[in-house]
């Protein structure tokens, strides 16, 4: 008669949490490839660089042409409509020059930036 | 007849078919299929890549003085943008460069309109890569050797590739 063998009771429960620990692993393994992709997808889709590139421009500009007065509206007519034509995005910015005041609007649809700033000296 | 001998054969063997079983679907979930159409990830660094070089070339050395690019777009006196360019692109820590192409075409308002003008590329033609596109905004005087773009902004967009 066939009797029950409890023999390497240890290396058959040794057995079962190393199987354990790989699935765990497995599954950390399944998420990285989902969050590497949708995380890469956002960083796509938010216009970062856009948004950075106005904001130096505007800064560049403050002093001779946005705080001028009359301002210079040529330098922002470029601005506006290169990225209406280029980049699909609506951008505005005003200068107060009594105040110190800038403000900056950017929206392309899917992201709105607003900013404002202002000169405490 | 029933008899209860085997019980620790018979946990193990379901206990590992599950598992067998649990695997084989994780195994197959996994793995995305990397189809062209789904190179984000590629795409966002080599977007990153690319206007980090950009903005590098349209950043003064020291203060007071003008940007690489903004020097060879006036082109008075000319100034080399492509080998900077190229570098900045293609360097890699370990041997040898990367593959790495550019298309530099510049954009400007004439009136109501937006022209164009091709301003540099490496001699390699653009056919059906994946490609980014970056970006950056030039302030350019009236001292420039074309006088279309005197006394404007110009965006200066580069197309980038690796082939």
């Amino acid at each position: 008669m066939a009797k029950l063998n409890d023999d390497a009771q240890w290396i058959v429960m040794m057995g079962f949490i190393v199987s354990i620990l790989i699935l765990f692993l497995a599954i950390i393994v399944a998420e990285s490839a989902l969050v590497g992709k949708t995380t890469s997808e956002s960083v796509l889709e938010f216009p970062k660089t856009d948004i950075q590139d106005i904001r130096s421009m505007v800064f560049q500009l403050r002093w001779e042409s946005l705080t001028s007065d009359p301002p210079n509206d040529e330098y922002k007519d470029d601005i506006v409509t290169l990225y209406l034509n280029r980049k699909n995005a609506i951008v505005d910015y005003t200068g107060d020059p009594v105040n110190k005041r800038i403000s900056i609007h950017y929206y392309n649809g899917i992201t709105s930036y607003n900013e404002s700033y202002e000169e405490l000296f | 007849m029933v008899n209860d001998l085997g019980q620790l054969y018979t946990i193990e063997g379901v206990a590992a078919g599950i598992l067998m079983v649990v695997t084989a679907y994780l195994v197959i979930s996994t793995s995305t299929v990397f189809t062209p159409q789904e190179t984000h990830i590629t795409d966002m660094q080599l977007e990153q890549l690319g206007h980090d070089a950009l903005k590098l070339v349209n950043t003064p050395g020291e203060d007071g003085t003008l940007s690489i690019l903004n020097q060879s777009i006036r082109n008075n006196p000319p100034v080399d943008f492509k080998t900077p360019f190229s570098q900045l692109l293609n360097s890699r820590i370990h041997a040898g460069d990367d593959t790495l192409h550019y298309n530099v075409t510049l954009y400007y308002r004439d009136g109501n309109e937006v022209k164009q003008k091709q301003f540099a590329d490496d001699g390699s033609g653009y056919y059906r890569e994946n490609a980014v596109k970056v970006t950056q905004l030039v302030k350019i005087g009236n001292d420039a050797s074309d006088p279309d773009l005197w006394d404007k902004i110009i965006l200066v967009e580069a197309l980038i590739w690796r082939s």
